[in-house]
């Protein structure tokens, strides 16, 4: 799988990098729970608890940088994303909020990190659980503020609609809001994490290709790296902005399902 | 390489709406810039040529697959 | 609030592309139950009709 790109290095032409290297092998024998993906999101998960548990324990009155680091993150989903949006029953809602931005963020981030470099919601399944949490949640609260039957008559029927035209409209609405919006959810995260991890792929293998060429490919190849560098940069504020727009996007949700005229 | 056309064909006929999208938030920030108090006059203007220029994408889209 | 209009670009892209995917797929089933050729299209434009419809009747009303 990840051999045949390094195969190419040995002079039996470029391969360039397809979803092949998205599929990485087992690390601990045949067992198919240990690969990379699935240790990056353990690791996030301790990175994330004791970096905030560090940063919470000694909480004082004037922060030390390491608790400003992690109050400021915290501010910012409690008051950008989960204040702003849902309004005054936000509260109940930002440890959720807070735990998706995290998470999302630093398994985002992965990608960029030296040795780790690997975007784990590159794997579909992951996006998949998340987007799932998002809708139950959404649901759940709708349902239990309005009552089932309120909460999709709201859904289905938009009043000021001749009666006619409900038949081409609820299906859509019933499909926006139960299929394509958490399938939208997660294939964004999907495949913005795909393609960035695909790109720098295609130009730091591409460049390593060319410095194994003849002299006027060795001398292309710095321009390959260079757009590389750059491109981990442009890679970063995707990663952000991904993980930022996820979290966005479940807490427009849990307002719209909290709204009583939708 | 491996690929089929469809795919080509969905590359060429996503230029056009991408290029109207452009041109159509170009056109909502710049008017919303100039008079600020237009923009709830504007935003369903800009969002159902949006949406108009979307569907045409989202044709090609779904037309690479079915075709 | 520019938080909201985001939302509207992506649900103005969920509901056409709702709209593409039910009618054109109710489309694309007749056909291969009556064995004809044209209701895909049909269903297809009807698809999006009806997805800029409900979009007129979310963001274009007011």
């Amino acid at each position: 799988m990840r051999s045949s790109v390094f195969l190419s290095a040995e002079g039996e032409g470029f391969v360039p990098p397809s979803s092949n290297d998205f599929e990485l092998p087992p690390i601990f024998g045949d067992n198919p729970f240990t690969t990379k993906p699935i240790f990056l999101v353990f690791l996030s998960v301790i990175l994330v608890s004791v970096f905030f548990i560090l940063s919470s324990r000694k909480a004082a009155i004037v922060p030390s940088k390491f608790q400003f680091a992690g109050e400021s993150i915290y501010a910012f989903v409690r008051n950008d994303l989960a204040r702003d949006v849902i309004g005054h029953e936000f509260m109940r809602f930002v440890p959720y909020l807070f735990t998706l931005f995290t998470f999302i963020l630093t398994n985002n981030i992965f990608g960029i990190v030296p040795f780790l470099q690997f975007p784990t919601m590159s794997r579909v399944s992951f996006p998949y659980v998340l987007a799932i949490t998002v809708y139950l949640v959404f649901h759940y609260v709708g349902i239990r503020k309005q009552g089932a039957w309120k909460y999709f008559k709201e859904i289905m029927f938009m009043p000021g609609v001749p009666k006619a035209a409900y038949i081409l409209i609820t299906p859509l609405e019933l499909l926006t809001f139960l299929l394509v919006r958490p399938l939208t959810l997660s294939l964004r995260l999907f495949a913005n994490m795909f393609a960035g991890h695909l790109l720098l792929l295609v130009f730091i293998l591409g460049g390593e290709h060319l410095l194994q060429g003849v002299i006027g490919l060795k001398l292309i190849s710095p321009f390959a790296f260079f757009i590389g560098i750059v491109l981990t940069f442009f890679e970063f504020m995707v990663q952000c902005l991904q993980a930022y727009i996820f979290t966005l996007l479940a807490a427009l949700y849990i307002a719209g399902a909290l709204a009583d005229e939708h | 390489m491996e690929g089929t056309l469809n795919l080509v064909g969905f590359g060429l006929a996503a230029i056009g709406p991408g290029i109207a999208t452009g041109l159509i938030f170009a056109a909502y920030i710049n008017g919303v810039a100039r008079q600020p108090e237009a923009r709830s006059v504007l935003q369903p203007i800009a969002f159902l040529g949006f949406a108009l220029a979307e569907a045409l994408a989202l044709f090609g889209l779904v037309l690479a697959f079915v075709l | 609030m520019a938080t909201r209009d985001d939302n509207a670009a992506w649900s103005i892209i969920g509901y056409l592309l709702s709209g593409l995917l039910f009618w054109g797929g109710v489309g694309w089933g007749l056909d291969k139950w009556l064995g004809t050729t044209f209701l895909l299209l049909t269903g297809l434009i009807l698809g999006a009709g009806s997805g800029i419809y409900l979009v007129w009747l979310r963001f274009g009303r007011e």
